[in-house]
């Protein structure tokens, strides 16, 4: 069990902002300080409030709340500190403590966690969404199951069809020794929104593994990020039991994946934990980095200029950017994106919250996207993918985006 | 306090969104990167930000008028609580105010408004081949109106000076609003009392910087970067006086000593050479790389001679980068070294900087706390960061201790309190031990004059 206590979560935070020097290292990174201007918007203004909150020279109060909840949790400060000083997870600490003291998370989030947290629920995705439009909050998931989708038949029609055939990738050069058992982590986001992308990733897995599949929960982030913190440990349990008997655990979405790879850090100091904990982060993987280890090779290449959307928690939450670009450099063609690293906005259901700030931050991201040329947009991140499903939209149909699933 | 008439008042000019008085809003502007406790906090009892001289003035009439304290604030990056408003009243945020006016590449000069970031200036002038070089290690994120206001220097003042040798004019809004405007684009000015200078490094206690205009010179057409790993820190100063001395002038020459590098290594999570002390960063710059080979291969001769262990030449931009980047967050990596950092900004004559390195060092053993060196060798700028726990019971005395002893050493051979930060609140004690009774009076008499109420970012330099 956890035993922290809530002004433990506050200490903790506040040995963390301590680092803080204030310099402002932080301010040209932070996309919300890049539309806000106010300090209390940036990394820097969130750290000095949260070390205030834990010194005693500010109440607890629900403007405190509002300050920390808008934050992006993109790392982008953490990553540009000199004293690397963690905001986000200084953040998702004062949003705990602050939501304890208040009394549970906020109505919204708790809904939300509910229905993330049943097991199966990622399996009767429809029954989920059915509860999420009862209680008003499929605003969370804007455009119903398949925001905006394009789907990969989609995707081969327009640019691999016949055309294309001759352009054909080499064959896959993937050798899987039949003593790997790779599983594959069915992520929330993926299954409710773009089923169609995960079938795809299930597929691609499959012609390089005997895959396993598991009915697993939530990896618990949104529970993490909103005051859940409880829900969070006990889907982190229920989930490192399930894999126990797999060497890899594969994930197509970028926020699964940076949770389940830190999941370790959370059970620490819990004897009864720790060890499995450790042993579970360690076997997982994004989907790009298990298929560049397993050497896999596009099933097409087509011709169509891809360029590429960093998540927030693949680029800084797992420091992959090489084998996604490598990915689609074989599967077509590929131009770099200007700030291609930074947040999109969509932040799990910081884009529901803080729309004007979300919508200001995708504009930026349009206009970048616009200016390669480039006729799809890939990324590896539900959450992201629903943002740039909106700004392909608001683009006019300049271009496309696609989780990369669908175009390897 | 500002009645809600006031307040009133101040949206009309500004507009209600850029006028702040929550509590957690002016919190926000309640400190700077300098040491100063964050709390009790020094709250602005409201955050102004204007679009244009224009409202800057409306609103310096309007707190004239009434007797409000005004702090002007850029980035708040400052390291001396040059930005905090010390006695509340509004704190002017000029940040919004970021145009670029003109850039003037017949005369090879750029007029820019106080809000834009310094790395934004630079690179505006760089895309037409222009430089702009005075580079605070706060460069992408300061703004310039700050860099004016504390005469910043940075890392490139060994071969091309600080703020004020590019400042050619300025556009001031003075305590009771009238818009001043100093100097100009005329080379040779010797028209009147050379205001731009007196406005330059004035800590916004004299007016407030709307605009400015600096002069450019051409850019280099070549950069390097070494990097030199030395057993001692006297190793290194040495090799950057022969250097110079050998009549090679580096673009930048910086010095860490070992517990820097220690910082820099756990970050990187690399293993530092337990034989290196210290290590010296030179940028050199030139016209073509036959200009740069000659530079690197005499500070090469003059390593070896001086006892240098490791010498690396950045073999691509991003390895310059890289480089550079670790030299820029020195200074905040080293402040998470402890719960609190106490760090100075002194400056000696060039060769005295080994001496007063050897004092610090005396006065670290003296007073039982760890201090970390770093600083600007080529110019005899030296950043001695006092690593400290002032919750622990006498550690606060000790401090102030070694404080008063990294002064004197520094005023003992010829130096100052301050090379670039300003002198602020945190150097206040100390301005008359450098400038005299006498000089001080002087500073008061000009404060007087231009700002009769006082009202203009009170409690600060003396």
């Amino acid at each position: 069990m956890d035993k922290r206590k809530d002004h433990e979560l506050l200490r903790e935070a506040g040995k963390m902002v301590d680092r803080c020097d204030r310099c402002g290292t932080c301010l040209p990174v932070c996309p919300l300080f890049g539309v806000k201007g106010v300090e209390a918007t940036s990394a820097r203004g969130k750290n000095t409030i949260a070390r205030a909150l834990a010194g005693g020279g500010i109440e607890p109060t629900r403007e405190v709340l509002d300050v920390v909840n808008f934050c992006l949790l993109c790392r982008a400060c953490v990553d540009t500190c000199p004293a690397k000083v963690p905001t986000d997870e200084a953040m998702v600490d004062v949003r705990q403590h602050l939501t304890d003291l208040a009394g549970g998370a906020d109505v919204k989030y708790r809904l939300i966690g509910g229905v993330l947290k049943r097991p199966g629920v990622v399996k009767a995705a429809a029954a989920a969404l059915s509860i999420l439009r009862r209680s008003g909050l499929n605003g969370l998931f804007p455009y119903g199951m398949a925001p905006e989708e394009y789907t990969r038949a989609h995707f081969l029609t327009a640019f691999a069809g016949p055309a294309a055939l001759g352009q054909k990738a080499p064959p896959s050069a993937v050798t899987v020794t039949g003593r790997t058992k790779v599983a594959y982590f069915r992520g929330c986001g993926m299954e409710m929104m773009f089923p169609e992308a995960a079938a795809q990733t299930r597929d691609i897995l499959k012609t390089t593994t005997s895959l396993l599949v598991k009915q697993n929960v939530c990896c618990g982030l949104p529970h993490l990020a909103h005051g859940l913190r409880e829900e969070f440990l006990s889907l982190a349990r229920q989930n490192i039991r399930l894999f126990e008997e797999a060497e890899v655990v594969v994930s197509d979405c970028a926020s699964c994946g940076a949770t389940l790879k830190h999941l370790s850090s959370f059970f620490a100091d819990d004897p009864a934990w720790r060890d499995r904990a450790a042993a579970f982060s360690g076997k997982v993987m994004d989907l790009t980095e298990y298929l560049e280890k397993v050497g896999y090779l596009p099933r097409q290449k087509a011709d169509v200029v891809f360029t590429y959307h960093d998540p927030c928690h693949l680029v800084r939450g797992q420091g992959i950017t090489r084998p996604p670009r490598e990915l689609l450099k074989a599967a077509g063609s590929f131009v770099e994106m200007k700030e291609a690293d930074v947040c999109c906005g969509g932040a799990g259901s910081f884009h529901v919250d803080y729309p004007d700030a979300a919508a200001q931050i995708l504009e930026k991201k349009r206009r970048n996207i616009e200016k390669t040329g480039a006729a799809v947009v890939v990324t590896g991140c539900p959450g992201c993918l629903i943002q740039l499903a909106k700004a392909a939209k608001a683009s006019d149909g300049k271009f496309k985006a696609m989780h990369i699933s669908q175009v390897i | 306090m500002i009645t809600e008439e006031i307040k009133q008042k101040i949206r009309d000019i500004v507009g209600t969104d850029h006028v702040l008085d929550s509590e957690l809003n002016r919190f926000g502007y309640s400190y700077d990167s300098s040491f100063i406790p964050l709390l009790p906090a020094n709250k602005p009892d409201l955050v102004v930000r204007p679009l244009t001289t224009e409202e800057v003035s409306r609103v310096m009439v309007v707190a004239c008028e009434h007797e409000i304290s005004v702090t002007p604030r850029g980035a708040a990056s400052g390291r001396t609580g040059g930005s905090i408003p010390l006695k509340g009243g509004i704190s002017l945020c000029l940040d919004r105010m970021t145009r670029i006016v003109e850039l003037d590449e017949r005369n090879m000069m750029v007029t820019a408004e106080s809000g834009l970031r310094t790395i934004d200036l630079y690179n505006h002038c760089a895309a037409s081949g222009l430089f702009y070089p005075p580079d605070p290690a706060s460069w992408k994120f300061s703004t310039i109106g700050g860099n004016v206001a504390e005469n910043a220097g940075g890392m490139r003042a060994v071969k091309y000076g600080v703020t004020k040798n590019y400042v050619m004019g300025l556009e001031v809004v003075l305590a009771d609003g009238a818009v001043l405007r100093t100097g100009g684009k005329a080379i040779k000015n010797v028209t009147g009392y050379d205001l731009t200078s007196l406005f330059t490094g004035s800590e916004g206690t004299l007016g407030v910087v709307t605009q400015a205009l600096f002069r450019l010179i051409p850019m280099p057409k070549r950069r390097g970067t070494l990097e030199v790993m030395f057993r001692t820190l006297d190793d290194g100063c040495r090799t950057i006086h022969t250097m110079l001395q050998s009549g090679v002038v580096p673009a930048a020459a910086e010095i860490m000593d070992r517990t820097c590098l220690e910082v820099v290594a756990r970050h990187r999570k690399t293993d530092l050479d337990p034989e290196v002390g210290a290590c010296t960063i030179i940028e050199i710059d030139g016209d073509d790389d036959a200009a740069l080979e000659t530079q690197a291969g005499r500070i090469e001769e003059a390593a070896k001679t001086c006892g240098a262990v490791a010498f690396r030449t950045a073999r691509s931009q991003q390895e310059a980068d890289d480089i550079w980047a670790v030299r820029r967050g020195i200074s905040s990596a080293v402040a998470a070294l402890a719960p609190n950092r106490i760090g100075e900004d002194i400056s000696v004559p060039r060769d005295a900087f080994p001496e007063v390195v050897r004092r610090i060092r005396e006065i670290s053993e003296k007073q039982g706390l760890p201090i970390a060196v770093y600083g600007h060798a080529g110019d005899g700028n030296i950043h001695p960061s006092i690593l400290c726990d002032l919750g622990k019971p006498g550690e606060e005395e000790r401090v102030h201790h070694a404080v008063d002893d990294i002064f004197a050493a520094a005023l003992s051979v010829g130096g100052t309190l301050s090379g670039e930060h300003g002198i602020g609140i945190t150097k206040r004690p100390y301005i008359v031990n450098a400038l005299g009774d006498v000089g001080v009076r002087t500073l008061k008499a000009v404060k007087a004059a231009l700002d009769p109420k006082g009202i203009l970012n009170p409690g600060k330099i003396w």
